[in-house]
Parts: structure tokens; C-alpha cells; sequence
């Protein structure tokens, strides 16, 4: 086809468009996510499982066997069930990777309209290729990174939405060249020919320099308003056309995308450290034994019967190598396997719960990785995105107050009684009433419908880059007030079946600093007025005298404000038509013309003409919340989880966001950070402490912490950064609007770094996706097409909501079966395993083994390998209904008490002494080895198979011992372990008559269990070896029971357990009550920041490409509303 | 079919997926757990009074004959000692006679797989087909032609040796010397080779173990078929046992005449060939008779240990019941103490 393209090593790319050139291949508009491809998947394979120390070990054990002599196990019983767990493993990385590619499939197949052979044609994106024309339509993402040429709206401008990338809940603008703006159609398009020339690409979000040559023409430049770039949307907006310039991997957005680091829970690490623990008491108990093997060697030259003297007698390095064969299981082989697996399936039982399903979506819950299920348990921080991720970004008008009286107050109750009105969510019957009558509420309405910088669009839909002022246009309509046309002049308004036309003559824009934006038109009666909209502070500063029920209004403000709505203050003034004309033609003019510092100008301007407003009242949007956010958040805090918010967005909406989900409230005290130097940042942040108070520090006050994203510069600092750590760990809410990427990335990494706490980032946007990647556990928002964050997370849900279940239920339950998982599976080996080494005293430290080889390298695969797994899936200590209803439960996992390098070490004891037992007992029993009535003996294989059959039943009762639930699973794994072995074992007995295997085992199971001595050691020994655990266990629970049995008890007697939760928390913070109320005293002088919060919020974009008065002019939509 | 299609991804409502398996929570509070402490130590203290009786009630033998000759010089000048032996009480029913090794390491790991397990089967190994497990004890030189050793290994070439004469004044006390071998290796695991009929000819091409008087085919003088591979004492040699304290079968009291009951109680002679040197490495060596209960020979740990185990239960069941009423009281009080605010 038809594009052609070029790169220089000058770091330019030229690419040529619709011209009949030689093609030079760039990246394919391909993404893959994948690790591994038919190719990669064997090398890189075996290179990621042997970069664990665990399995090298065990290749080292392997190839340590094959050296003649030294092996007591023989050469291949390691390497046997090394090759089974890794095809185990590799199994599961095939099915994991199966998946990923899977999704990248899905999203390389979406669907785009590329120019082709002069016309467009429908293809896969992945076809899409550098210099490609592609149409996209509103909704749609843009497939590659475009440089905007023309679109359906007037000087090719176009809105997009790119929350996705950024976070911000405004629409933006973008606008291509005018010399490409003609371009409306296929034909148009037949006659393009050009150039591009850009940067070569780079993952720098904001900027774009390059240039475009038309035909012959001149090089025009393009800059970053003319970029579309993939993850954007675009919104509000037929149709655009675009050329591609960077695809696939090189899009800005997949070069921002880094690839998702290895992340390793504290669980792993914690394993990690105990598998060092072993290899070096491995190591010390192989060096003891080989000594002892010196010292018994040198008294022994006189033992004829050995052949001492002859080839076999060795160094003491071969005896250390022979020791470490035959102690090297006291390292689990089967426990990494046995883990990936346990997780595995613990991802399945997340992916699959019914309770994390979004219907409306049909999204269910996905584990993308399942190396930190554990690591859910032990979450202690949330970082949290807002838009789209507590919010739903949809602007909802709530609620007014006009007049001194508030309307909408009951306007969720609608819906039920009268479902066939327009879907609004603002409905009143007072407010229609008052329609009819007076006059302030018309007024107020008509300002609604006319003061903005919306453009309406076919099928009453409107367009407008501020989603508040969309919702304000909406919900006039819904009230009867619609406006239906803009022309360049005027904005036409249909209400009471007549339509009213307002010549639009100026618009005060909208700025943050200004917080308000102002029209003046002339009314239909001939009256110029100027409507103005904004923060209650600054509308409130330029009302005159004649205002009244300020009082009122400012009462509902706060009432709005605390409900978390972004309230704007509506106010007018009728201007005299002198006076506007002499602001008009010289104040205005003359600002609007400058040259120099134009925008301080025009504010100036603006404000000589914003006075004297007369109140209309006040509006209520409601930033609408995703499901349940107020109620998660409430829930998690009670777990004793910190959830900071970190937006992108402006301060007001996520202070109003804050509001809204409770995690501000008006209890308690705020501290603001909107400095702009260093000095001033530090001063702020030192006086807030010393607010606080010192000895406060790092505990939970009620405070809450808002930042902006600018302080955060300065208070990320490396000289402010502890002074920071201290301020925010001592606020019980913490709220950083306004901030980048990056820095979302560096708070979570400041906590990390400083606090040992496990931290959870959670966002549904690329701008989230550092973050998420940073954090110990990242979570995406999942559900709406194309959410980045999703992509690069190890966990996506589609509610925030979910976030309860995926932590309190699947977190803690994972951590506790993971780590019960992981310490019998080291308890069952030292268990056996010690045992060789209680033998050794009594072979001469030869090496010689207990129990037969393969039955030795068969425990952990076989014998033994269920039990692990019954812990690791099934075992509950609560319901998940009631894990729910008493978060705190969750600190169980949240503070690592089941598992830490105590309780590791007590296994290990208890292991010692339970291997002890099992050696010890059956030796007594046999001790005059006369095991049968007929007289007979055994040999030492014969004691061998009685402590291995008893270890294996009392390691599978251990197992039974520490599940609080017994499943049918469980019975089948517990019972059905000791059967396998006594199946295998009888088995094996009878091999060697066919094949020339087990010459020692021969006949052993049936002689065995002929022996009465062994069924009365089976009696006995395994119940005598757990009579201590069980005791103790009792006794645990009678004398320190924890929080969980006592609620399982309660839940048993039908006792509400909340009391004695209450009680055990109220015990560990007796004195942190007294605290509180001081602080609530202390805390009064910050509060007063907070009274001053009456709720503002207002978002449009600012400084765009397009400035919205010039917007508003060149829209002319009377001929479509005609037509 | 929309509403199939909205409901892909619709996770599968399944007991296992959603995690409702049906299960069975067993609290372990006192209260539930103290019966099974009593009713074990119900069940274990008898059972191991009975074991106790039982491991009394067997009556054993044992003479530790080792010093009996001072001046033993070499291993292949067969010397005997002359022992004389009171039974004080008569062993009624079965008599098993033993020897028994002490310090001596048949579980050394070089001394347990030096031997050829394929060889015992019956299969007729070569030169270089013989295991090298069993070297330096695999191959002999007998004057220039190298011959497999028959059977190979350690194990086989220190097997034990002395030999029992039991008498009851000039009347021989019956003992045979089979029945004592595990089945299992008698049938399946050792096999003489081809051909079996005539084992002078089936050994013919191997040379015996070097510390062996006789040849492997004729071990036992007095039974043809109790020879090669398949004799029993050999047999029982082979198994090699748990520590260097052990016995090992040696034969059975034929309980034909004047036995028929077992071995009345009074005065015996023994009469050792003393072939098998343990002086040098500070070795004993006993010879035992014993006869068996049900459950094997004398051994009283299994009885003791079912007691104390019987014992410990009933001391914690008693704790528990301790902490369980207690915690009744404590919780009736609190439950009082709540009515009455």
C-alpha cells in the first residue's frame, strides 16, 4: 500500500503518506504482554527456574549423585522428582502466558477504519502501520499514537478524554493544521500527498515536536496539540482522521508502560530466608556428621569386616559431599512447585468468585500474577486513584439551593415512583412549583441553560470540555429549560414552548485562580446581563447589598460540601448598557488586544466588570461515586489500613472526593500543603507538626493531610522527605491531588522504603500504572475497554468495592493457608529427614540410609504431597461472611504473627522432637529385635519401613491436626496420603520378582505388617508424637486465645462477637483513647481551615489550544437542529 | 443469546470455585477434647498391662561366650570352647536359639551395598558382570584366572561363622537350622543358578569368599537342600540389621521327643566352634535362646510405653476437665455479673 516511512540516526522519523514509496518497516501496531513465545519459552524457561537458589541446589544435589561412590540415594533420585516439578511449573507458566496472550489478542484485534487503496477499510489494529490515514470514531481509542489532521468539528478540532493517560476528568481539545482541516472526505483524502517529521519515539507524554509538509508546500510545524495518543478516547467528536506515526511498542503510552517488575511478597522473602535457615543447618549437620565419620573411621582400622582399607574408604570432603546427599531433602524439593501450584489455584478461587463479578460489565475478578495472593493479607496502606477509580467520572446535578431553600433534597426517591421522566437525578416538586412563581428560581434555571461554554450536539447531547457544566446543561434541560442552539453570537434556549435567544457578547473565561467563569449576554427583553458561576468565596466577595439570604446559602454550601458535592454559586447582575459599552470598548479591548501579559490583563478586565452580583444560590453536582466506595472505605479503615488518595486531579474535587467517601470528615482537623518553595513547604509541614504534637508523630490523629502535586516536589525532597513521612504517617487521611506519574510512584515508594508496611496502589489509569507497578500489590480497575492499568497490574477488579473481598476474605485467607502450607511442608521434612541423622550415630556416619531410596525421594511427591495442598486451598478459620463483618480479623495476617522467623523456629523444634520420637519408639519396640512369634528378626530396612510409615501417618494427621476445616479434600488427602503409601509400599515389595529394583524392599510390607510389634507401634507412636500439639492447642485456647477462635466460638453460640472484638481493641489502646480526646481539643486551631471548605469544585480545561470563548464562536449548530 | 453473551466471563457457581465445600469444624476446647484423653488412657494402660505380662511371661537366654577362648589366633584353625549352662526355669513351647553381635556394623553404608543382589537371584555373573558394589570382595585371583566371587561382597564374605552344639548331657539337644529365613527371601529373592539339582556344578565356575572355610554349595553338612544360595543361615546373614547390637536367628528347638514342650529347665552344655574373630575390634558375642509370645520376644518398652502414654492422657484429661470447669465458672460468672447490671 501506499505509506511509506524512514527513520535517521539523526533521531528524526520522516514518514511519507499517501505516496506510492518503497516501504520501510517500523514496529507492527502489535502489543504483546507475554514472557515467553514457542521459540523463547524452553531457554528462558529454564533460566528463570534455575535463578532460584532453591532449584539450583537441587541440580547440584543432582549432579553431585552421579559421582560414583559417593551417593547413598543412588543417581537418580533427585533428579527424578526434580524433572516432575519442573513440568509441573513449566505447565503452569504455559497456562498463565496462554492467557496473557489471550488479552494482548483482544486488544490487537480491536477494530480501526484505515485508509487503503483510496478508501477506508475496517482492519485489525495490528494491521495498522506508521504512516497509515486511520479513521476513528467518537468512543473509540485511538489504535497508535496520530497526528491529528481534520475531524467532523469546525478547524479540525476535536475532544478526547484522557483520563486514561492523565487522570484529569476533563475533556481536552486538540486541533489540527489549518492546511489539513479541508480534508472531510475520501476524496479529499485521494488528493493528499505528504510528509511528516518527528522525533523518534520517546515516553514523554506532553510533548511532540515535529513538522508536516502538504504536497509542495512548507514545512509547517506540529506540536503537541496535534497528537492523538493511543490510551486517549475520542469523545464528543464524529469522526477524525490521522496519520499514524508510532505504533505498538513505541507508542508513548507502551513506552511509559514498563515491563511489570518481579515482585515477591514478604511471604516468599520470609520462605526464601528459611531456605537459607536449612541449607546452612544442612550444612552444619553434614560437616558434623563427616567428622564424626573421621573420628569413627580412626578407631576402626581393626573392623576386618569392612573394607575400610580397600577402594571404598574416601576423603573427608567426598564423606561431606555423600552427607549432604543424604540430608539434602531436608529442604523441600516439592516446595516451591507445591507453592506455584497452592497460588495457582488460589488465583482460580479470586478469578472465579462470584462476589467480585461486575455484571454489568461481565467482568469477573482476574489474578494476573499469583505470586501475591499471601501478600493481599498483609496490606497496610492503600494508594488509591480517583477518577475512575472511586469515582465513576460521571457529574451528576444533585442538588440547589435558590433563594435560601434547598431543592433535590429527596432526589434519590424518584426513580421508583416516577420512572418514566427523564433520567436525571435531580428531581423536585417543590422546584417545579416554584418555577411557576418565582422569579429567582426562573432566573436561576435560565442561567443554567446560558451561562457556559457548552455546544449542543444532535439527539440532546451536549459537548463541552467541563463535565460539570455538561451536567449543569443537562439537568437544566431535564427541567424544562433546554438549550438546543449555539451560534457564533448566540445560544438559543426552548422553555415553556417558546424559544428564547441570548446574544452571547462576552465570556469570562474560566481560570483556577479566578475560580469562575462569566458570560454577558443580552436578554431576549433587551437587558444585558452578566451571569457569573463559581467558588462561593469569590462569588460572595463581589455580591452587592441587595443580596440576600447569604446566610442561607452559605448553611447549604456546607451541608453540600460535607456531602462530598462540588457546589458552584450562581449570581447576575443587570449591567447598565453605558457602562458595559465603555468596559466593552476600552477595558476589555484593550486587554484582550495586549501584547504583553495578556492574562493578567483580561483578569483584570473581568474584575472591573464582576461586581455588584445579585445571589441566585447555589449548585450541587455530585462527582458520582463507584459502588459501595464510602462503605469500602470504612470497612477497610476498620481493618486498620490506610488508604491515601493520590489524583491527578484538581484539590477542590479530590477534597470533595474525600467528603464524599468519609475519609474526611468534619470531626476532624485539615492540614493543607499548597506552597510553592521549599522554605515555605518545610515551615508549613513543621508547623503542622508541632500542631500535632511531637509526641503524636507517626500515630493516627485526626487529621487529614491534602498536597498538591507542586508542595510534593519540594516535600519529596531528600532533605523534607522525613519531615513529610512524619506529617503524613500521622494523619489518618491523606489526600495529594494534582500529581504526576511519577510522583504517585515516589510516595508509594517513600512509604515502602520507610514504613516495612506492605502497601497496595489501586487506579484504573496509565497514569496509575508507575504506581501500581511501584507498590508491593498493584490493582487495576477493570471493566471499561482499554484500561491500562489493568494491563500492568497483579490483580484487576471492576468496583473499588471489591477490594474488601480480594483483602480481608482472599488475602487473609491466603496468607493463612500459604503460610500453614509453607511450614508443614518444612515441618514434614526435618520430620523425616533428621531422622538419617539420628540413624547416623548408630551406622558410624557412613551415610547409610533408613529407609529405601525411592521411597525417600517419593515422600515429598507423593506420600506427602497432599496434605500441603489441603492446607494451602481449604483451610478457613472464618467464614468469608464473617471475615467481612469483623475486618478486624485481617491483622491476624496484616502483622505476619503466623509466620516470622519465631514460629519457624519452633516448627523446627517441635520437628526435632517429633523425628526424635519416630526414630526412638520403634527402635525400643524392636530393640531385642525378635518382631514375631515365629522367632524371626528384622533388618534394618525393616525398622526403616516402621519409622517411615509411622512419620508419614503422623505428618498426614499433623496436617489434620492444624486445618480448622475438614473438607472432604482434606479427609481425601489426610487419609488418602497413608494409603497411598501403604498401597506403594506393598507394591514395591513384590517389584523386585519382575524387575531388578527394591532387591531390599523385597517382601518388607508383607512381613511388616504381619508384625503384631508394628500395629502396636502404630497405635502408639503417632498419637504419643501429637499429644503435645494437641494439648497444647487445647490449652492455647483456653489460656491465650487469639481474636479468631474466640469469634468462632461466639459465631457457634450465636453470640455477637462484635463485644468482644470491641473489648480485645479497646484493651490494646486503653491509653490511645485518652489521646484522642486530647487531640480532638489540640486539633481545634487546624480545624479552622476546614470551616472555610464549602465544596467548590469546577474542572474545564485550562490554557488548551482552543480558549472556550473562541470555542463557543465557531460552532454554529442552528442548521442541524433545523435539519 | 444477548443474555448469554453479557454473561461470558460469568465465573462457574460451583461448591470448589466459590469455596463452599462443605466442612466440618472441629473446635478443640477442652470440653470437646477431654473424652478422647480419657478414653485413650482407658484403652492404653490395659493394653499396655497385657503387653507388659506378655513380654514377662517369654523366657530368655543369654550367654555372652566371647571370652571364652583367650588365645584365638587365626580365623582358619577352628578351635571350640566348652560352655556349661543352667536353665533355671524351663522355656515351654517354641525355642528359637540366637547369636547375637555387638559392636558390630552390618548398617555401615559400604557394608550394606557390597553385595550382589543379582548374583543371590540366581543368575550366573560373569567376571565383569559381577557388581562392583562388592569389590575388593568381587573378584579372586586363583592362580592367574580371575573368578567371580560366589557369593560376592562384604556381607556375604563375613558371615558369621561359629557353629552350636547343644546338649543335655551326652544327648544332643535337636536344633534345625531352617524356618529361620523370611519367607520371602526364601522363595523369591534367593535362588541358587543353573542348574540347581547339582550345585557343586552350578558354583563350579565361582571362587568362595576369602574368609569362608567351606564353599557356598556346601554350608550345611547335614541338609543337602539347605545349601548354595538357599541356605537359611546365610539367608538371615544377608538381612543386615538396624544398629551393631543385634541377634540373628540361628535354628529352632525340634520339639520331637523329650522336647516336646520345649526345653526343660537343668543343666546344658554348649559346645562353640569359635571361627568368628570380634576381639580385635572390641566385638561380643552372645548366644541366646528365647522363646516367643505372641507379639515376638522379650521386650518390655511397648508395655511401659503404653502405660506412661495411658498415664500422660489421664494426667491431661484431668487438666482439662480442671480448665474446663473453671472456665464454666468464670463464664457463669461473667453471665451472672451481666444480668444483674
Amino acid at each position: 500500500h501506499s505509506a511509506a516511512v524512514s527513520q535517521h540516526d539523526t533521531g528524526t522519523r520522516t514518514i511519507y503518506f499517501n505516496q506510492p514509496l518503497e516501504e520501510q518497516k517500523f514496529l507492527k501496531n502489535e502489543i504483546s504482554t507475554g514472557k515467553y513465545n514457542f521459540v523463547t519459552f524452553l531457554p528462558l524457561f529454564l533460566f528463570e527456574q534455575f535463578r532460584k537458589i532453591f532449584n539450583i541446589f537441587f541440580l547440584i544435589i543432582c549432579i553431585l549423585q552421579q559421582i560414583p561412590g559417593i551417593s547413598p540415594t543412588g543417581k537418580y533420585t533427585t533428579i527424578v522428582p526434580l524433572a516432575f516439578i519442573l513440568t509441573v511449573a513449566a505447565i503452569k507458566e504455559t497456562v498463565e502466558d496462554y492467557k496473557r496472550h489471550k488479552a494482548d489478542g483482544a486488544v490487537n484485534n480491536r477494530k480501526v477504519e484505515i485508509f487503503r487503496d483510496g478508501r477506508f477499510v475496517e482492519l485489525a489494529w495490528t494491521e495498522v502501520v506508521v504512516g497509515d490515514i486511520v479513521k476513528v470514531v467518537s468512543g473509540k481509542f485511538f489504535p497508535a499514537d496520530l497526528v491529528l489532521l481534520s475531524s467532523s468539528e469546525p478547524q479540525a478540532m476535536c475532544y478526547i478524554e484522557t483520563a486514561n493517560l492523565d487522570g484529569e476528568t476533563n475533556l481536552k481539545i486538540r486541533q489540527g493544521l489549518p492546511a489539513t482541516s479541508k480534508i472531510q472526505s475520501t476524496e479529499d483524502m485521494l488528493q493528499v500527498r505528504g510528509m511528516i517529521e518527528c522525533e523518534t519515539p520517546n515516553r514523554n507524554l506532553y510533548s511532540f515536536t515535529g513538522s508536516i509538509k502538504l504536497h509542495d508546500d512548507r514545512l509547517l510545524p506540529l506540536g503537541p496539540d496535534q497528537i492523538l495518543l493511543r490510551g486517549a478516547m475520542l469523545r464528543n467528536t464524529k469522526w477524525i482522521y490521522g496519520v499514524v506515526v508510532y505504533t505498538g511498542h513505541e507508542s508513548k503510552l507502551m513506552k511509559n508502560a514498563n515491563r511489570a517488575p518481579l515482585k515477591m511478597s514478604n511471604v516468599d522473602r520470609t520462605t526464601n530466608m528459611q531456605i537459607w535457615f536449612l541449607m546452612a543447618i544442612l550444612l552444619v549437620i553434614s560437616l558434623a556428621s563427616a567428622i564424626g565419620s573421621e573420628v569413627w573411621k580412626k578407631e576402626t582400622t581393626k573392623r576386618w569386616y569392612l573394607n575400610d582399607t580397600g577402594t571404598g574408604a574416601k576423603g573427608f570432603f567426598m564423606e561431606l559431599l555423600t552427607f549432604i546427599i543424604l540430608y539434602n531433602n531436608l529442604v523441600p524439593i516439592s516446595l516451591l512447585v507445591t507453592l506455584e501450584v497452592v497460588k495457582f489455584i488460589q488465583a482460580i478461587f479470586i478469578n472465579s468468585d462470584l462476589d467480585m463479578y461486575h455484571e454489568e460489565t461481565d467482568t469477573p475478578a482476574m489474578a494476573r500474577t499469583s505470586n501475591l495472593n499471601e501478600e493481599l493479607g498483609q496490606v497496610k496502606y492503600i494508594f488509591s486513584d480517583k477518577t475512575g477509580t472511586l469515582t465513576e467520572n460521571i457529574m451528576e446535578f444533585k442538588k440547589c439551593s435558590i433563594g435560601g431553600v434547598k431543592y433535590g433534597e429527596f432526589g434519590d426517591g424518584y426513580r421508583e415512583d416516577c420512572s418514566d421522566r427523564p433520567n436525571s437525578d435531580f428531581y423536585d416538586e417543590a422546584f417545579i412549583e416554584n418555577l411557576q412563581t418565582n422569579s429567582q428560581v426562573r432566573d436561576f434555571l435560565t442561567m443554567m441553560s446560558v451561562c457556559h461554554t457548552v455546544v449542543p450536539e444532535r439527539a440532546s447531547k451536549y459537548q463541552s470540555s467541563s463535565p460539570d457544566e455538561n451536567a449543569i446543561v443537562r439537568a437544566a434541560r431535564n427541567l424544562g429549560f433546554v438549550f438546543c442552539v449555539r451560534t457564533p453570537t448566540h445560544v438559543v434556549v426552548r422553555a415553556n414552548g417558546k424559544e428564547d435567544s441570548y446574544e452571547v457578547l462576552n465570556v469570562l473565561e474560566f481560570n483556577s485562580t479566578r475560580k469562575r467563569m462569566s458570560v454577558i449576554v443580552r436578554a431576549p427583553d433587551g437587558r444585558i446581563l452578566l451571569m457569573c458561576k463559581g467558588a462561593d468565596n469569590v462569588i460572595y466577595e463581589r455580591l452587592s447589598d441587595k443580596s440576600q439570604f447569604l446566610f442561607e446559602t452559605e448553611n447549604h454550601l456546607r451541608d453540600y460540601a460535607q456531602d462530598g458535592l462540588r457546589t458552584l454559586c450562581f449570581a447576575q447582575a443587570v449591567l447598565d448598557e453605558a457602562d458595559y459599552k465603555v468596559w466593552n470598548d476600552t477595558v476589555y479591548y484593550e486587554a484582550s488586544t495586549a501584547v504583553i501579559d495578556r492574562d493578567i490583563k483580561l483578569a483584570h478586565a473581568y474584575e472591573a466588570i464582576e461586581k455588584n452580583l445579585f445571589l441566585l444560590g447555589a449548585s450541587a453536582i455530585e462527582d458520582k461515586l463507584q459502588q459501595g466506595v464510602p462503605e469500602t472505605i470504612a470497612t477497610l479503615a476498620k481493618a486498620d489500613i490506610k488508604i491515601w488518595v493520590l489524583t491527578g486531579d484538581k484539590q477542590e474535587t479530590a477534597i470533595n472526593i474525600a467528603y464524599s467517601t468519609h475519609l474526611i470528615n468534619n470531626e476532624m482537623a485539615l492540614v493543607l500543603l499548597n506552597d510553592s518553595t521549599a522554605e515555605k513547604t518545610k515551615q508549613t509541614m513543621e508547623e503542622a507538626i508541632t500542631e500535632i504534637g511531637q509526641e503524636f508523630l507517626r500515630q493516627e490523629n485526626e487529621v487529614a493531610l491534602v498536597v498538591t502535586g507542586a508542595t510534593l516536589q519540594h516535600a519529596l525532597h531528600t532533605d523534607l522527605e522525613s519531615t513529610f513521612l512524619d506529617l503524613a504517617l500521622s494523619c489518618k487521611a491523606v489526600v495529594c491531588c494534582r500529581v504526576s506519574p511519577m510522583q504517585k510512584a515516589m510516595i508509594v515508594e517513600l512509604v515502602k522504603k520507610n514504613c516495612q508496611a506492605i502497601t497496595l496502589a489501586i487506579g484504573d489509569g496509565a497514569n496509575d500504572v508507575s504506581m501500581i507497578q511501584a507498590a508491593h500489590v498493584g490493582v487495576g480497575i477493570s471493566g471499561q475497554e482499554g484500561l491500562q492499568a489493568a494491563n500492568s497490574s497483579d490483580y484487576s477488579i471492576a468496583q473499588f468495592c471489591y477490594l474488601q473481598k480480594l483483602l480481608l476474605v482472599h488475602g487473609a485467607w491466603n496468607y493463612n493457608r500459604l503460610t500453614k502450607c509453607i511450614l508443614f511442608s518444612f515441618y514434614k521434612n526435618i520430620c523425616l529427614y533428621l531422622i538419617e541423622l539420628w540413624f547416623a550415630f548408630y551406622n558410624g556416619f557412613s551415610g547409610q540410609i533408613l529407609f529405601d531410596r525411592w521411597t525417600i525421594s517419593f515422600y515429598n511427591v507423593f506420600f506427602t504431597a497432599l496434605p500441603p495442598f489441603t492446607l494451602g486451598l481449604f483451610e478457613r478459620t472464618c467464614s468469608s461472611k464473617v471475615m467481612l463483618k469483623y475486618p478486624q480479623l485481617y491483622s491476624i495476617s496484616q502483622s505476619a504473627s503466623k509466620y516470622n522467623a519465631k514460629v519457624f523456629w519452633a516448627m523446627f523444634l517441635n520437628a526435632t522432637i517429633h523425628s526424635l520420637m519416630l526414630f526412638y519408639m520403634p527402635a525400643f519396640s524392636l530393640y531385642n529385635e525378635i518382631a514375631f512369634s515365629n522367632g524371626q528378626v528384622g533388618g534394618y530396612l525393616f525398622l526403616g519401613n516402621f519409622v517411615y510409615t509411622f512419620t508419614v501417618f503422623t505428618v498426614c494427621l499433623k496436617a489434620g491436626l492444624e486445618s480448622s476445616t475438614w473438607t472432604i479434600l482434606t479427609h481425601i488427602a489426610v487419609w488418602g496420603s497413608f494409603a497411598i503409601w501403604l498401597i506403594f509400599f506393598g507394591v514395591y515389595s513384590h517389584v523386585f520378582s519382575i524387575l531388578p529394583l527394591g532387591a531390599e524392599m523385597l517382601g518388607q510390607a508383607d512381613i511388616v505388617m504381619s508384625s503384631p510389634v508394628f500395629w502396636l507401634g502404630m497405635l502408639l507412636v503417632p498419637p504419643s508424637v501429637l499429644f503435645r500439639d494437641l494439648l497444647w492447642k487445647v490449652f492455647r485456647r483456653r489460656f491465650r486465645k487469639s481474636v479468631v477462635e474466640e469469634v468462632q466460638e461466639m459465631e457457634m453460640e450465636n453470640i455477637d462477637p462484635q463485644k468482644t472484638i470491641l473489648a480485645a481493641a479497646r484493651q490494646s489502646q486503653t491509653d490511645s483513647d485518652l489521646q484522642l480526646q486530647e487531640e480532638r481539643g489540640r486539633s481545634g486551631s487546624l480545624r479552622s481551615l476546614q470551616d472555610t471548605n464549602h465544596g467548590y469544585a469546577f474542572s474545564q480545561e485550562e490554557g488548551g489550544v482552543v480558549s472556550q470563548s473562541d470555542l463557543i464562536r465557531q460552532y454554529n449548530t442552528a442548521a442541524q437542529e433545523s435539519s | 443469546i444477548t443474555e448469554e453473551k453479557t454473561q461470558k466471563h460469568l465465573p462457574d457457581n460451583t461448591a470448589f470455585k466459590q469455596q463452599r465445600l462443605p466442612a466440618w469444624a472441629p473446635i478443640l476446647s477442652a470440653k470437646s477434647t477431654l473424652p478422647i484423653f480419657f478414653i485413650v488412657s482407658i484403652a492404653f494402660v490395659p493394653i499396655g498391662v497385657v503387653l507388659l505380662v506378655t513380654s514377662e511371661a517369654v523366657v530368655e537366654f543369654q550367654y555372652d561366650y566371647t571370652d571364652c577362648i583367650i588365645n584365638q589366633s587365626s580365623m582358619t584353625q577352628p578351635c571350640t570352647c566348652v560352655i556349661n549352662i543352667t536353665l533355671g526355669t524351663s522355656m515351654d513351647g517354641n525355642v528359637y536359639a540366637y547369636y547375637g553381635l555387638t559392636n558390630f556394623f552390618q548398617n555401615h553404608r559400604r557394608y550394606v551395598k557390597s553385595r550382589d543382589d543379582n548374583q543371590l537371584f540366581g543368575v550366573h555373573v560373569a567376571t565383569t558382570s559381577v557388581s562392583t558394589s562388592c569389590a575388593p570382595y568381587n573378584l579372586f585371583n586363583d592362580n592367574g584366572t580371575i573368578r567371580p566371587i560366589a557369593p560376592c561382597g562384604a556381607i556375604a564374605n563375613s558371615m558369621f561363622n561359629d557353629t552350636f552344639t547343644f546338649s543335655q548331657g551326652s544327648a544332643q539337644v535337636p536344633i534345625v537350622r531352617t524356618g529361620i529365613a523370611w519367607p520371602t527371601d526364601y522363595s523369591v529373592k534367593f535362588n541358587n543358578p543353573f542348574p540347581t539339582n547339582d550345585l557343586d556344578q552350578a558354583f563350579s565356575q565361582y571362587a568362595k569368599p576369602s574368609n569362608w572355610q567351606k564353599p557356598v554349595q556346601s554350608l550345611d553338612r547335614n541338609l543337602s537342600t539347605n545349601n548354595g544360595y538357599k541356605n537359611e543361615a546365610f539367608i538371615v546373614w544377608m538381612r543386615t540389621a538396624a544398629f551393631s547390637h543385634f541377634r540373628k536367628p540361628y535354628g529352632i528347638l525340634n520339639r520331637v521327643a523329650g522336647y516336646t514342650n520345649g526345653l526343660p529347665s537343668g543343666q546344658y552344655t554348649l559346645l562353640v566352634d569359635y571361627n568368628f574373630p570380634v576381639t580385635a575390634f572390641g566385638g561380643r558375642k552372645r548366644f541366646i535362646l528365647s522363646t516367643t509370645s505372641w507379639m515376638g520376644g522379650k521386650n518390655s518398652f511397648l508395655g511401659v510405653a503404653y502405660i506412661v502414654f495411658g498415664g500422660m492422657c489421664f494426667i491431661g484429661g484431668i487438666l482439662l476437665t480442671m480448665i474446663h470447669l473453671h472456665a464454666r465458672n468464670t463464664r457463669e460468672m461473667s453471665l451472672i455479673s451481666r444480668l444483674h447490671h
